[in-house]
């Protein structure tokens, strides 16, 4: 019995070992495929792909080994966590987003599908009297349209299903979360840990600059940049990222100040241990819940911020996101008032779903707070 | 003994506030430069030119605004220009930039004011109670209630508002009307829409930020000295506590108002049609008047700035266990 | 014969917490006399904060409860006194010292506003008059040039200072009755002399009592007239200092005076009391010490003990002398 475990850990280490070259030839197969794709052959997958191929390998290849090597701290972080009944329902929500995002387009219409034979439908169980210009009596009809289950949340002006539309919207928002989060924390945690370690002079300028750039109000110096540079949802992502890191930076800045004053760094520091080295292995794994709180609290801001955008029509035109659904519904606010209720009301609770959860994660790993 | 070090710190600070001015103009400048189109070439989209030679236009439009000139002399006259109070000329309005703001600024004034006070009072006076009444029911509404102000789009909220008691129930016009008079109860009724739409959001983090605070106060060795001497309670939670509690309040609410309530404000300008600087801005966005939207921007950034300058300085002096010697 | 200033009959205050009910203070008599100064010595955990809490109400109330018993002011009883009553006794009549001046004293208010503030509560002053009290008061704890300390934050006075600038504010409206709460464990040892030479120059000075919290018995004969000594809630003895510390009769008393090291002594090791304080969740049936005490008998375990008073003044709770079973 204890053999075939030790063989299976033996394979284990070997592969552990095995990560980075592993790793980079998955990186290179997908550059090759990359190429292929640009210059030879048409289109074999989207860019977004192979983004995630990339992340899904560092995950497996990184993540999960790291967090089976520490899963009895994470089960008593899950313990802790789960006592949180609104943290519980927001995970659950959540998860029920991305499934939505996955799998809803293939049960769903075509959410750019115009069809003015069926514009202006009430959602199911709702009723809109318009006056419509009958052609044949040359006058002015009111006309009752009721709503079906052909599209349970109706249509818009143009006769796009509303279902479909929020259904992909899921999709975009979720998204832009990811990546433009993911920006933004790794940039702020890059700078808050080098301006807290390296300190003295570095520090100096990295917080000065944090300074000026806290100085632009966040949502203003987006629509600036937006403006100056065009709305395209790639870009989009990218400036929300490269804006939206000064709180990261400070926080992470604080929380690494104080680590690096402990004795274990000391200790290490004496036993002859590089600064990358510190840095690597004993600062960024202490801070690590803390940057997923900030990240957790981080994304319905980002969320928040494209879908604004999109609502004042900044966003990807391209794209339907919910911010976009949004700005159509007010345009026509007296007729087809449910277009704008509908994403409203899932960016509401997509963002409370990311607060409770967030909230339920900072107490669960706070270790003074009793949960 | 107290004021050198004060008057120290506050030209120290002073003088970091207009160095962080300088960066902000500087930034600005670049990123206007470095954009992919150049404001002749989007002042050319919108112009009609018939039979016109488009390069010449181009350059008459260029010797004009000065864009043919080397780009350290353009940064020097833009620097030295905004000194001057001469922030451009306006080509969607047709008036200089400085009138627009002008003539606009109140209007964003008075939402962000009445806003502001709106959140803080309500907001503080529900976080203390919140935090004396742990666990209580109220307490409880209150924190289930700020969670969902926190949470709501404030855009949405906008337009929910609308819809319901303007569209649906008649109570309130779907558009703000410029014509009424700054001081009188009409323009008031008309606010309160959009002081609702701006200051939940506000009042939600406040009465959070409040109830936190209160309550790391509340657990301290003090609290039971203050109770010790004979105190009334109203005392000890309305001066110990609270002052006590304030600081650290003072900063996240500073915070608070440079990072969010601008953008919010922007938004619920858009959303109910108040021509404040953040409408004029959006304007002109669509109509590539990139004079408007850099001032619009710069201001921002330097409402912001002395917003945190205010509030350092006023920190600084509250909290008596900073000491600069 | 002196007249008693403070009664405690039978208190009895518990905590009801989720794990159970800890019963902090079981059921404890004793005295206060005027102009005295009485000890209240035990480890920590054996309920002495609770019971100086206790007599001026500040027992925060879930969970906590005073359950049983009578405190009687001269003729007052304070536990069945209306809140603002005992309020106004509060800081004016009785007034309490506590451990840690640092964290004790807000850090946002000077010294000089913070004793202030009483005399104006208590006795109606006016600016001008609290004023020239809390210079008389830093005087007379002894802190030097009390017009500049008024005027200093918590934080910019030491250690020492701090602690006398708190008993000045317990002093500043002329009570009664003086709870210190441990004040010389949180500092060392030449401001713990220091404080102890206050309070005694406070006691010789003033008609006051005293009820002086601590766990170190080593202090309590500098001070002290009489002790009494606590242990898990409930009293052990209590005598005159004197007659305390030259015969003692509970173990735990004996046991914690042979625990003090004699600088006169040459001794291989320090003496200890083997094995923890109990918790008092569901304490122990018979008397609380019987796991850790070497006199331990069959009885200990049963019942707890009875009064046995060993001669004037002196009483102890232990089966060693209660009366025999026939």
């Amino acid at each position: 019995m204890t053999d075939q475990l030790k063989n299976i850990k033996n394979i284990a280490r070997k592969v552990g070992s095995a990560k980075k070259p592993i790793f980079i030839t998955v990186i290179v197969l997908l550059g090759i495929t990359f190429l292929l794709d640009i210059f030879v052959v048409d289109r074999i997958f989207d860019i977004l792909v192979y983004l995630y191929i990339a992340l899904g390998a560092l995950f497996v290849l990184y993540g999960i080994p790291s967090l089976y090597a520490s899963r009895r701290l994470m089960l008593y972080y899950w313990q802790r966590a789960s006592k949180n009944k609104l943290a519980v329902g927001g995970l659950a929500f959540i998860l029920f987003l991305i499934l939505l995002a996955i799998i809803g387009p293939l049960f769903t219409a075509d959410p750019t599908a115009v069809n003015f034979e069926e514009k202006n439908v009430p959602p199911l169980g709702f009723a809109l009297e318009e006056s419509v210009y009958d052609l044949k009596t040359g006058q002015f009809i009111t006309h009752q349209t009721t709503g079906t289950g052909e599209h349970p949340l109706g249509t818009d002006d143009k006769g796009r299903d509303l279902m479909a539309m929020i259904i992909s919207g899921a999709s975009v928002s979720l998204q832009v979360g990811l990546f433009a989060t993911g920006i933004a924390i790794a940039l702020g945690t890059l700078i808050g840990v080098s301006a807290a370690y390296l300190g003295g002079k570095v520090d100096n300028v990295l917080m000065r600059f944090t300074d000026i750039m806290m100085t632009f109000p966040f949502f203003l110096l987006l629509v600036f940049i937006v403006f100056i540079f065009g709305p395209n949802l790639a870009l989009i992502v990218v400036i929300i990222g490269l804006t939206g890191w000064t709180g990261t930076a400070r926080l992470i800045r604080s929380e690494s100040l104080s680590l690096r004053t402990r004795e274990f760094v000391m200790a290490s520091k004496a036993l002859g241990a590089s600064d990358g080295r510190i840095v690597l292995s004993h600062l960024i794994p202490n801070v690590i819940s803390l940057i997923i709180v900030i990240a957790t609290l981080s994304i319905p801001g980002v969320i928040l911020a494209e879908a604004a955008l999109s609502f004042i029509g900044l966003g990807d035109p391209n794209v339907a996101s919910w911010g976009m659904i949004l700005r159509a519904g007010q345009q026509n606010l007296d007729t087809t008032w449910w277009v704008a209720v509908a994403p409203g009301v899932m960016l509401f609770f997509t963002v409370l779903a990311f607060n409770f959860l967030g909230d339920g994660l900072r107490d669960a790993f706070d270790p003074r707070s009793n949960v | 003994m107290k004021k050198t070090w004060l008057r120290d710190y506050i030209i120290k600070r002073l003088l970091l506030a207009i160095f962080i001015a300088w960066a902000v103009l500087t930034i600005t400048f670049v990123l206007v430069r470095v954009g992919p189109t150049s404001p002749a070439d989007k002042y050319l989209a919108n112009l009609t030119v018939r039979g016109q030679d488009t390069a010449q236009v181009v350059a008459a439009i260029e010797a004009r605004y000065g864009l043919d000139r080397p780009i350290y002399e353009q940064y020097a006259s833009y620097i030295v220009n905004l000194g001057r109070g001469d922030w451009g000329w306006s080509l969607s309005t047709s008036m200089p930039v400085m009138e627009l703001i002008k003539t606009h600024w109140i209007y964003s004034f008075q939402l962000i004011f009445l806003s502001s006070i709106f959140a803080a009072i309500i907001g503080i006076l529900i976080g203390i109670y919140s935090a004396v009444r742990q666990y209580s029911k109220t307490d409880y509404a209150a924190t289930f209630f700020s969670f969902i102000g926190i949470s709501i789009p404030n855009f949405w909220l906008g337009v929910m508002l609308i819809l319901l008691f303007a569209v649906k129930f008649g109570l309130f016009k779907t558009y703000y009307d410029t014509g009424l008079p700054l001081l009188s109860l009409a323009n008031l009724k008309q606010l309160i829409l959009p002081v609702i739409t701006l200051g939940t959001g506000m009042l939600a983090g406040y009465t959070r930020y409040t109830r936190s605070a209160m309550l790391d106060n509340l657990r301290k060795e003090f609290v039971r000295t203050a109770r010790a001497k004979g105190l009334p309670e109203r005392t000890v939670i309305g001066k110990h506590v609270f002052r006590n509690a304030i600081l650290p309040l003072i900063t996240i609410i500073m915070f608070d108002l440079g990072s969010i309530v601008f953008g919010g404000a922007y938004l619920t300008e858009i959303v109910f049609g108040i021509p404040g600087l953040g409408q004029i801005s959006f304007n002109a966005i669509f109509a590539d008047d990139y004079a408007v939207v850099v001032a619009v921007t710069v201001i921002s950034a330097f409402l912001v700035l002395m917003i945190n300058l205010a509030t350092d300085i006023t920190y600084t002096y509250l909290d008596p266990r900073i000491r600069y010697d | 014969m002196t007249e008693t200033i403070l009664r405690i009959r039978n208190l009895k205050t518990y905590f009801f917490t989720r794990r159970g009910i800890v019963k902090a203070v079981d059921g404890i008599d004793f005295d206060l006399l005027k102009s005295e100064c009485l000890c209240l010595v035990g480890e920590s955990g054996c309920g002495k904060t609770v019971t100086a809490l206790s007599i001026i109400g500040l027992i925060d109330s879930p969970p906590g409860r005073i359950v049983d018993g009578e405190i009687y002011y001269d003729s007052l009883n304070l536990l069945e006194c209306p809140p603002d009553q005992l309020r106004h006794l509060r800081g004016k009549e009785i007034a309490m010292v506590f451990q840690d001046a640092q964290s004790a004293l807000n850090p946002v208010f000077t010294v000089g506003d913070q004793i202030a503030e009483q005399v104006k509560l208590h006795l109606g002053m006016n600016q001008r008059q609290a004023k020239e009290k809390t210079l008389s008061l830093l005087k007379e704890v002894g802190i030097p040039s009390p017009e500049k300390a008024t005027d200093y934050y918590p934080h910019q006075l030491s250690g020492g200072m701090r602690q006398r600038a708190m008993i000045a504010m317990s002093l500043s409206c002329d009570p009664q009755i003086l709870i210190a709460d441990e004040p010389t464990t949180a500092v060392d040892v030449t401001v713990k002399a220091q404080i102890l030479d206050i309070f005694s120059q406070l006691k010789n000075a003033r008609q006051m009592s005293f009820l002086f919290i601590t766990h170190e018995l080593g202090i309590v004969p500098q001070i002290g007239d009489r002790i009494l000594v606590m242990y898990g809630g409930r009293v052990a003895e209590t005598a005159t200092v004197t007659e305390l510390l030259n015969n003692p009769k509970h173990p735990y008393t004996a046991s914690l005076i042979k625990c003090l090291p004699d600088i006169a002594q040459t001794r291989d090791r320090l003496e200890s009391i083997p094995g923890t304080v109990p918790s008092l969740i569901d304490p122990p049936r018979g008397c609380l010490f019987h796991p850790r005490c070497d006199q331990a008998m069959a009885i200990c375990q049963k019942e707890a003990p009875p009064p046995f008073t060993v001669a004037e003044g002196h009483t102890v709770f232990c089966h060693l002398y209660s009366l025999p079973k026939r």
